[in-house]
């Protein structure tokens, strides 16, 4: 516990920092909508100018873009982008910085499993995403009810939402596997934003080429927001694999960081 | 009782040296001091010892109980100074000294105070405002706490100044009264030899020799180097006792050991106009008895 309330205050920070961007962003997009909305017509005809693959990239579905839903869902794609490099700071930094820092000696001379280490350090990455979304969530839901004329679906609005909290723990637990695996992490945030927007650039290229199989591939493509409205629902097979990458993944790097020599010097 | 047994432990990393077959015990109640050169496989020893890295081969049992399989249970009743201290920096030294504490199930509040007034460090600071020979105390505190049955210290000294060393010295052997068993790396000599009961010499990941300080001070080498005002014969130094005789014009150097007088009375049948009278640095000692070895 003393660990977990250790590692929950030094994240504090950034937690907040990347809590209130996520809302910034929301807010923003948000806030153009209701002229969007007045402007419907127009807006359509001039994405409709644009060549269809650039708007397949950047997720604009035309016909649904003017309904609230839609035009949440469109933004949504860039609040996961940055949710997704959060998650995968997260993931990575919690274990890397005690590495870089110098300071894994100090935990490590403790009278602590390394498993007990880094149930803490998980529970912590789980905790600072959780409160992240909770916030986000709420802060988005008062939005949408300022800015939306018709009345919204909050379930969908919910589910919708809910998917960048899987999403993070997706890029969370990989970047926890990597700050495992790789020997020598010199800085973290390099690291994760590249590869963060390689999936991104995935994500975009499988939009363009509507290939399925990247589906699996990139998890900025387990949820299709248009489902979800659609059916107010999951698709249950990319939830279930998602949720095996995940346990997976936090698995191994169980299995690794037990056994492995940890370098302090 | 045998509170630290290292057996024919060997740990290797890809193709740079480890160490190899390093075996040796520390009794209940001993200070024990781990000598040799950097870069020789102390720290690798003593890391290996906390499970911080494991071993290739062989073990080690700490109160009795493997190293690897106990490694949680027996880092309750260690405490540890690294060579190199490193904290979280943001955090006030204080907050660090109880999170350090929490990991132990006892109130050491008391104590941390005490060892602060000591080494009169002050509490209030953030780590990254300390200078080295600052961080160094919080490491000692850090590693004293908890009132550890076994100290590990791995060359506690660096960045202390005289005064300091001297009252950590002092702790330590108040420790030592108490029953607190002490293992102390080192590469200076004369601060094993001051506190340490006996030694183990490491070189090149090999355990050269272990040894009784007090046997150690017996066969004590004394590193004289003589400048005469005229030309004086190498051979008339050649007595028993004296090595690695070396003349260089009016200069000579030798070591010695044996009763120091009658090297004395030789050195003032000539007329010097310098005299030079050294310990041994420790490649020479080391070179002693890597000599005997072969």
């Amino acid at each position: 516990m003393n660990m977990f309330l250790h590692e929950l205050k030094v994240n504090r920070k950034s937690t907040i920092i990347w809590t209130l961007s996520l809302v910034a962003i929301a807010v923003l997009f948000l806030s153009i909508f209701p002229t969007i909305e007045r402007e419907g017509e127009e807006f359509k005809k001039v994405l409709a100018s644009y060549p269809e693959g650039v708007l397949k990239a950047v997720g604009v579905q035309i016909d649904s873009i003017t309904s609230f839903l839609g035009f949440y869902s469109y933004v949504f794609l860039y609040i996961m982008l940055c949710g997704a490099i959060q998650g995968m700071n997260l993931g990575m930094g919690v274990l890397s910085k005690e590495i870089i820092g110098k300071t894994a000696e100090f935990l490590l001379t403790k009278p602590v499993a390394r498993k007990e280490i880094l149930t803490s350090k998980a529970l912590v990455v789980v905790t600072s995403l959780l409160i992240t979304n909770i916030v986000f969530m709420g802060a988005a839901a008062l939005m949408a009810n300022i800015v939306a004329k018709e009345s919204i679906d909050y379930q969908v609005f919910f589910m919708i939402s809910a998917t960048n909290f899987f999403v993070q723990l997706m890029f969370a637990s990989f970047g926890f596997l990597l700050s495992v695996l790789v020997s020598r992490i010199k800085s973290v945030l390099p690291l994760s934003l590249s590869t963060v927007f390689a999936f991104f650039i995935l994500y975009m290229f499988g939009s363009v080429i509507g290939e399925k199989a990247v589906r699996y591939l990139t998890p900025f493509k387990y949820f299709d927001l248009a489902y979800i409205i659609r059916h107010s629902g999951y698709e249950a097979q990319y939830i279930i694999i998602g949720s095996i990458f995940i346990v997976a993944t936090v698995a191994v790097s169980f299995i690794v960081f037990t056994k492995k020599d940890i370098h302090t010097v | 009782m045998n509170v630290i047994e290292i057996k024919n432990l060997t740990k290797t990393y890809g193709n740079a040296r480890g160490i190899e077959n390093v075996s040796f015990h520390v009794e209940e109640g001993e200070i024990f001091g781990f000598i040799g050169p950097n870069g020789a496989g102390k720290s690798t020893t003593l890391r290996t010892l906390l499970s911080i890295i494991y071993p290739t081969s062989g073990s080690a049992t700490v109160f009795g109980k493997d190293s690897v399989q106990s490694a949680s249970e027996i880092k309750k009743d260690i405490g540890y100074l690294p060579s190199e201290v490193f904290y979280y920096d943001r955090m006030r030294v204080k907050d660090l000294l109880n999170y350090s504490a929490s990991f132990y199930k006892k109130d050491c509040r008391k104590r941390i105070q005490e060892l602060a007034e000591i080494m009169d460090l002050d509490l209030s600071k953030r780590i990254d405002d300390l200078s080295y020979g600052n961080r160094k105390k919080v490491g000692i505190v850090q590693g004293l706490l908890h009132k550890p049955k076994l100290i590990i210290l791995d060359e506690p000294t660096g960045g202390l100044d005289p005064l300091m060393q001297q009252k950590f010295f002092d702790l330590l052997k108040e420790e030592n009264k108490k029953g607190t068993t002490i293992l102390f790396s080192s590469h200076i000599l004369s601060e094993v030899q001051k506190m340490c009961d006996r030694v183990a010499i490491i070189k090149e990941g090999k355990i050269i020799k272990v040894e009784k300080i007090s046997t150690l001070k017996e066969s004590n080498h004394k590193k004289i180097k003589v400048e005469t005002k005229v030309p004086v014969d190498v051979d008339f130094f050649d007595a028993d006792g004296v090595t690695n005789l070396e003349a260089t014009n009016n200069t000579i150097s030798f070591l010695f050991s044996g009763n120091i007088n009658l090297i004395m009375r030789k050195l003032s049948e000539i007329e010097l106009s310098n005299v030079w009278v050294d310990e041994p640095d420790l490649e020479e000692i080391f070179l002693h008895y890597y000599e005997k070895e072969v």
